[in-house]
């Protein structure tokens, strides 16, 4: 009821401002519709979701008034419930200075410190509430701020509030970072980078009274011509919850690269030693340490890991590209050298990921795209009860340009071998898909995964399914809205269909989306 | 029942103002990967400025920029401003300037991880894409991309300019 009354509100400020002549007036709109088989439900196996997202935002001279309307209303019991929430936030931002009061986000620096981030495309929403000033001065920016914090995840068919307990902790910081361009080195463009943070956490759960946990770092970097490097430290000190005594902890992240045209290479470097926080809680953290691994997987975000990632892309011809990907990321395990650890992926460590990629993609016409590569993952304790997962992943895609419209093909093969206590388990999915569009109207997809076998061991993690077909209209209603309708069953993961490209979960039914920016 | 009343209630709101409402794009200021600030005001001094969201696990958004970069320098000689917005998150960031060099875009690539950009152009679908004239207005926007779509970013840009000669005459 609560809800409907400040929708009704919503609905009446909209149409206030949409007349007025001085106010401007953007916003966004998702709205989807799901109908689908949920294993979980031990009667009607039949599940809906509504979810209703408008983001509106008006703009009066120098204040910006931002609201979120989002409410997610499955048919069904679940178990963490519905939610629905009306997020808004109002800012005053006149160069030098903008303050805002409300719901906002946050990271520092590349996030060691403090990282409240929303991510739509991954449905993460980790945002803060309460104060946030910036100042910018001479090339630098303070910021201050101070908020309780909410991190809304997507999992398993639902929306969880995933530090309901934590919601009314308290966090503040401070951030300051500034920037210098020495003229030096004549034409060659040189910058250099320096910030410093603080950040302070007071828990109300926390057993221990008057407990509270500080977060503190800094970093460097330089950009000389074609070459970039930067380097950030942070370090954690607090109490141990429930239990008491001290928490220390620190990180460092590190990262050099060389760009130029035709030829692009990183590295990257990741040490932490108890930095994630929350340390008791593995499902969530406030600071969030990056992972070199491109498609995210960390082992347990800034407890116990160390790893690196290396990338090479080159063009070496106009009609084709070539891109390689080294990525580790594990525990720390004492009886190897510190090169050692860094490099290797060894049995006794606790968890680990090794990735390596390589793809290359090729323009033999003007119309046609040739891409193709190979995807190979190491998993060490990473999806429990398996202790080594392997899995090699060959795949091609070709698009061919008419012109008028345009084809997609693609194929993949994925093999999988899962090492289990006492048994070695080999199977394999493959998928084909076939896409046809109307540059500005519309694309019509068809997919079809298969797996070979469910292993019996792996049935209750990956469940007895063998089939996703699934077939996807995107349909351009306009440039500004889009409906997409989905029938069909699919794994789950990033997919990249009618034009766009999103995370999804493990689905199987019928899935409507219609999309406005406005 | 209520609730989808309502909601769809909101949703034919939105679709009808979408289609009346003319947007100012609003100002930002954001670093590019060479440390450069790059300002909105500053950039339409000059000339219009088209802006492409991407990332770099949107193999959509890589495909959109590959195919406008033959007709960078046409759009640069006439003072065409094309920026590619890299929403990529922290752990990405190393490697976004060695990506886009690599794929030999000259486009400005400014880095969004934080989603301010993002945030204040409403972004809901990757890649998006829009076109702002020098009166601030935003009047072309794109959800998604398939080949074949650059056509129609190429000929409203063209379109801005042959209009502006025809008002020249």
């Amino acid at each position: 009821m609560r809800v409907s009354k400040l929708s009704i509100l919503l609905v009446l400020v909209i149409g206030a401002v949409y007349a007025a002549d001085n106010i401007r007036i953007s916003g966004a709109n998702q709205a989807e519709y799901w109908l689908f088989v949920d294993d979980r439900l031990d009667t009607l196996n039949y599940k809906e979701h509504f979810t209703e997202k408008l983001k509106l935002s008006a703009q009066y001279n120098d204040i910006i008034l931002r609201g979120v309307f989002f409410s997610w209303d499955p048919s069904l019991f679940t178990f963490f419930g519905n939610l629905h929430y009306i997020d808004y936030s109002v800012q005053y931002a006149k160069k030098p200075v903008e303050i805002l009061y409300g719901r906002y986000y946050a990271t520092f620096g590349r996030g060691l410190v403090l990282n409240q981030f929303q991510d739509e495309d991954f449905r993460i929403d980790k945002s803060l509430f309460g104060f946030k000033a910036d100042i910018s001065f001479m090339k630098s920016t303070l910021t201050l701020l101070t908020g309780k914090p909410r991190n809304i995840f997507f999992e398993e068919q639902q929306y969880i509030v995933k530090n309901e307990e934590d919601t009314s902790a308290q966090i503040r910081g401070a951030n300051f970072e500034t920037h210098y361009s020495p003229r030096i080195l004549g034409e060659v463009n040189v910058v250099t980078s320096l910030g410093a943070r603080y950040v302070r956490i007071n828990r109300d759960s926390d057993l221990a009274g008057n407990a509270f946990t500080e977060l503190y770092g800094g970093n460097i970097g330089i950009i000389i011509g074609p070459w970039e490097t930067y380097m950030e430290y942070a370090r954690q000190w607090g109490t141990r919850p429930v239990v008491g005594g001290r928490l220390d902890g620190s990180g460092i992240i590190a990262s050099t690269g060389l760009a130029i045209p035709g030829l692009g290479i990183s590295f990257q470097f990741v040490e932490y030693d108890t930095i994630g926080f929350p340390f008791h809680n593995a499902n969530f953290r406030y600071n969030e340490p990056l992972t070199p691994i491109k498609s995210g997987i960390a082992v347990n975000r800034g407890i116990d890991e160390i790893g690196y990632g290396a990338s090479i892309i080159a063009s070496p011809f106009d009609f084709m590209s070539i891109e390689i990907d080294y990525n580790k990321i594990s525990t720390h395990d004492s009886s190897l050298s510190k090169f050692e650890e860094i490099l290797m992926l060894d049995e006794d460590m606790a968890g680990g990921v090794l990735e390596q990629t390589v793809k290359i993609i090729t323009h033999p016409k003007l119309e046609l795209e040739i891409s193709a590569g190979v995807d190979r993952y190491v998993k060490r304790n990473i999806e429990i009860p398996i202790t080594e997962k392997i899995e090699t992943k060959p795949y091609v895609d070709m698009t061919y340009d008419f012109g008028t419209f345009y084809m997609e093909a693609g194929y993949e093969h994925t093999f999988i071998s899962a090492e289990l206590p006492g048994t070695v388990e080999e199977y394999y999915d493959h998928a084909a898909s076939i896409a046809i569009g109307k540059p500005e109207l519309f694309v019509l997809s068809l997919r079809y995964e298969r797996r070979n076998q469910v292993p019996e061991e792996l049935i209750e993690k990956l469940g007895e399914e063998t089939s996703w077909p699934l077939a996807e209209l995107s349909l351009d209603i306009t440039r500004k809205h889009n409906l997409r309708v989905r029938v069909g069953g699919e794994k789950g993961g990033l997919v990249c269909m009618g034009g766009v490209c999103r995370e999804e979960e493990p689905f199987r039914g019928v899935k409507v989306v219609l999309t406005s920016i406005f | 029942m209520k609730k989808i009343c309502m909601a769809l209630f909101m949703i034919s709101l939105v679709a009808v103002y979408a289609e009346e409402a003319e947007v100012t794009a609003p100002d930002f200021t954001l670093a590019d990967i060479d440390g450069n600030t790059v300002c909105l005001d500053s950039l339409l001094a000059d000339g219009p400025v088209f802006m492409s969201f991407w990332a770099l696990w949107c193999k959509m958004c890589i495909k959109e920029l590959d195919a406008l970069k033959p007709y960078y320098d046409e759009f640069d000689s006439l003072g065409v401003h094309m920026l590619a917005i890299s929403v990529d998150r922290a752990r990405s960031v190393p490697k976004v300037k060695p990506f886009a060099l690599s794929h030999k875009w000259k486009y400005v690539v400014v880095l969004d991880p934080d989603d301010v950009l993002r945030d204040l152009y409403h972004v809901q679908a990757m890649p998006s894409s829009f076109i702002i004239n020098q009166n601030k207005e935003i009047v072309f926007t794109h959800m998604g991309y398939k080949p074949g779509d650059e056509e129609i970013i190429i000929e409203t840009i063209r379109d801005m300019f042959s209009e502006e000669e025809d008002e020249g005459e």
